[in-house]
């Protein structure tokens, strides 16, 4: 676990680690496998230095063996002349140069003339510069009993030719072996031992002369391991080593022969210097049972092997570090990849969240009024991006709607922001204004302040007074809306065309400029009319050919749904299938905002109207209380809503003749009672300056005793007490109509 | 409407009767206005009113005001639900002690 997340952590380390494991797999792989290439081509090129230095030196002896046997004829046919065996010798030592000494030591006694001992000895005068300088003597003296010598006795015993065991031969001053060979009488007795001495030195140059290695040498050894021949060395610890070595091959058990399997024997060992050695060594096939060895050093059999290693080494670790650079550049640009890559992420989640922030912010619920039978309403948005600049609103107030449709301009999160800050705006500003010109304004005037930025909006304010079918609008440069209408626009146009578009005088957009004047426009809507609202995302919007959905498109579908009087849900489904196939495969260029409303006054039949007329004199209250106890009465309800009834239209009266009129001056306030049995209508019409009481600011009921305010008690209590209050201007006249619901 | 004052135990007693409209709180508060600036605790009994408009509460309002600068205390008495119901939505409700 720990080391799996090591692994997830740092790729990179685990990454080098692998490519520095399988590097040196490689190298170790192929370091073994060329060393035991080198190590067989060693054993090939050992076997064949011994089976080469041993016909070499078999050669020599063989020489020495033939010269010998070559002169044995002359010596047998001059037998009868003791002196001539002097030639002989001398002879035998003239036709091999190689020859140290020869000698013929005859049996004691057999020239009686010569004594007991006759030894004729030929040999090369040691120190001598000429290798014919000869010196020819008889060596056998009664001081001298050459019978009494090893290889003498060696071969009488054996009867046979042999090759002595080297040794210092005084009279030649030399290292030499012998080959001993008894010559016999024609009675088969021996008569004399003809030997011959070769000199080790020489056959050691012989033996040395090549190597397989600089600095392998090669030596002879008797059959019981003591040196015969070797190297000159002229150093005091190579001596010392060879006799290690051959102290090493005397101790070793193995098997030394190289006759019957063709396979020399084997070791390793170290040398003086620490150097590993290998030693190959095998006997001699057949006579002299001696023993060749050839000491070889790994250094020289592996030692561009191991340069290479260590070539290799150097180059794979240069490798590991260029391939360690590569991956930290490399992680480090992943890492930035990667964080870039979670900012993105990030983003992108906030933009989701924005998103859904700015759908919580429009109105969502659909439909918002089901209570309401006079209105129905259905709006859309559909970011192009994440999120849109694009939005619209709409909300209810003393039976006004207030409804916008806004496009910022540009798109992504500045746009949404702006988008949320103008939603807020709209909801602050129409709080307590009901002019869709002066919402505008404040709008506007906000939304200048510090515009850095230099975004637009284009924003489209409607106010719809629901009792009347009264629309106030303000058009800040956005596209007019159109009014689908179950009746001709006007009488003018084609009886079958359903559709009109809202005259509007457009002026800047929102956060051009602080100074703008917004004007106000009205029309009166017709029952059973359809507001249409929409941004450019629906004219604008463009197939894969780059055309737009365009006018003429949108008006066709609208008529159509006028047609099929077709509900505003179903207007916004149709329209946003239309724009969906319209477009196809091709990316949505803008965001697509659709707003419809369509407006369904219901004819009010009532049971019971009365109406009153009064001054604006407080006094009047008093007939006003009669005038209403008996209307309410009328109504025939329970005693409590009656009172609450009577206290609200009380409160709002009062308000009228304390405010319709300015102080002094005399006018008249009409008053209509109206109820089907079910809701109870109050109207109060005045004359008076345009005062409308429901801006007025609620009193905080909140408050302590202290900091309670005396006035703003009636209009509370009008609110608290009825279902509705609204209020029109209409003809120069002040309209405050009241609405409570008796029973659902 | 009848509207009058009585002292009793050092404290004042109003009695509000019938119904207090606009017109009517002319008068009461002609007959409460010594209550403004009384300085001692006032009783205001209103098992006899049966209806009060925004005037009126106006009106006791501007007693309670008074008594409580003065650090005496209002009382309301016999307050019918309707009425309480007015008191509610005005939030005088949590202004006003009652019996």
């Amino acid at each position: 676990m720990r080391l799996r997340n090591i692994v997830k952590t740092n790729i990179g380390l685990t990454v080098i680690i692998v490519a520095a494991i399988l590097l040196q797999g490689i190298s170790a792989f192929q370091y073994y496998y060329t060393r035991s290439l080198l190590a067989e081509e060693l054993e090939k090129r050992a076997e064949s230095e011994i089976t080469t230095k041993v016909v070499i030196v078999k050669n020599a002896l063989n020489m020495a063996e033939n010269s010998l046997n070559g002169h044995l004829w002359d010596m047998k046919r001059n037998i009868a002349y003791p002196d001539s065996m002097y030639g002989v010798a001398e002879w035998v030592l003239r036709s091999h140069p190689n020859l140290r000494g020869c000698a013929i030591a005859f049996v004691p006694d057999f020239y009686p003339e010569k004594g007991r001992f006759f030894k004729p000895y030929a040999f090369r005068k040691p120190g001598s510069q000429n290798n014919e300088d000869f010196v020819v003597k008889q060596v056998g003296a009664s001081g001298y009993d050459y019978t009494k010598t090893g290889f003498y006795k060696v071969a009488e015993s054996r009867n046979t030719p042999f090759w002595s065991y080297p040794y210092y031969n005084d009279v030649t001053d030399s290292r030499v072996v012998t080959y001993c060979s008894p010559i016999h009488h024609t009675t088969n007795d021996i008569m004399a031992m003809f030997c011959l001495d070769i000199d080790v030195e020489w056959l050691g140059d012989t033996l040395n002369y090549r190597h397989i290695y600089p600095s392998s040498y090669n030596f002879l050894l008797t059959e019981t391991g003591q040196l015969i021949a070797g190297p000159k060395f002229s150093s005091e610890k190579k001596r010392l080593e060879m006799e290690h070595i051959i102290q090493l091959i005397n101790d070793s058990t193995g098997e030394k022969s190289l006759s019957n399997s063709g396979r020399s024997t084997i070791f390793s060992m170290k040398d003086a210097d620490g150097d590993e050695g290998i030693v190959f060594y095998a006997k001699f096939k057949g006579q002299p049972r001696w023993q060749i060895a050839v000491v070889c050093y790994e250094k020289e059999v592996y030692g561009k092997l191991r340069m290479m290693r260590r070539t290799i080494g150097i180059l794979n670790l240069l490798g590991l570090l260029v391939l360690g650079l590569i991956i930290a550049r490399f992680a480090k640009n992943t890492r930035k990849l990667q964080k870039a890559n979670m900012e993105k992420e990030r983003i992108s989640s906030e933009l989701r969240i924005a998103t859904n922030i700015q759908k919580e912010m429009l109105p969502k619920t659909f439909p918002p009024y089901p209570e309401r039978d006079d209105l129905d309403i259905y709006g859309m948005l559909i970011p192009a991006r994440e999120v849109g600049g694009d939005l619209y609103d709409f909300f209810l107030r003393d039976e006004k709607l207030f409804f916008c449709i806004g496009d910022v301009s540009g798109k992504g999160v500045p746009a949404a922001m702006v988008m949320a800050v103008i939603h807020s705006m709209f909801r602050m500003a129409s709080a307590h204004e009901n002019n869709p010109a002066r919402i505008m304004q404040t709008i506007n005037e906000t939304s200048c302040e510090g515009n850095e930025s230099n975004m637009f909006v284009t924003l489209f304010i409607g106010v719809l007074d629901l009792p009347t079918g009264h629309l106030r609008y303000c058009d800040a440069g956005h596209d007019a809306p159109f009014i689908v209408s179950k009746y001709a626009a006007n009488k003018e146009a084609d009886a079958n065309c359903h559709l009109s578009i809202v005259d509007s005088k457009a002026h800047l957009p929102v956060g051009v400029f602080d100074d703008v004047k917004y004007g106000m426009q009205e029309t009166r809507l017709q029952p059973d009319s359809t507001i249409f609202l929409y941004t450019d995302g629906l004219t604008e919007a463009k197939n894969e050919e780059h055309k737009q959905f365009g006018l003429q498109r949108t008006e066709k579908v609208l008529t159509c749904c006028a047609e099929e009087q077709l509900t505003p849900q179903q207007i916004l489904e149709k329209i946003s299938q239309e724009v969906h196939q319209f477009v196809g495969k091709a990316e949505p260029s803008d965001d697509l905002t659709l707003l419809a409303i369509r407006y369904t006054p219901k004819q009010y039949e009532s049971t019971i109207a009365e109406t009153l007329t009064i001054k604006n004199d407080v006094h009047e209250v008093t007939r006003f209380s009669s005038f209403i106890k008996s209307a309410i009465e009328k109504i025939g309800i329970e005693k409590s809503l009656a009172r609450q009834l009577r206290l609200a239209v009380e409160e709002a009266v009062v308000n009228v003749i304390d405010y319709a009129y300015p102080i002094g001056s005399e006018g008249e306030i009409t008053i209509h009672v109206k109820s089907d049995g079910r809701t109870f209508r109050f109207q109060i019409i005045d004359a008076g300056v345009a005062f409308d009481p429901t801006m007025k600011e609620k009193a905080d009921t909140t408050l302590s005793a202290e900091d309670r305010q005396i006035g703003g008690l009636g209009i509370l209590l009008v609110r608290e007490l009825m279902d509705s209050i609204n209020y029109e201007r209409e003809d120069g006249k002040n309209i405050l109509t009241l609405i409570k619901k008796l029973k659902d | 409407m009848n509207t009058k004052i009585e002292e009793l135990d050092g404290k004042y007693i109003a009695t509000l009767e019938g119904e207090m409209d606009t017109a009517a709180a002319v008068e009461a508060e002609e007959v409460l206005k010594p209550l403004y600036t009384n300085g001692k605790d006032v009783i205001i009994d209103c098992t006899g009113l049966e209806y009060i408009a925004s005037s009126g509460l106006r009106i006791l309002l501007t007693i309670l005001k008074g008594a409580k600068a003065c650090g005496s205390k209002v009382v309301m008495r016999g307050v019918n639900d309707d009425i309480k119901n007015v008191f509610k939505l005005t939030g005088f409700i949590s202004i006003f002690e009652f019996e």
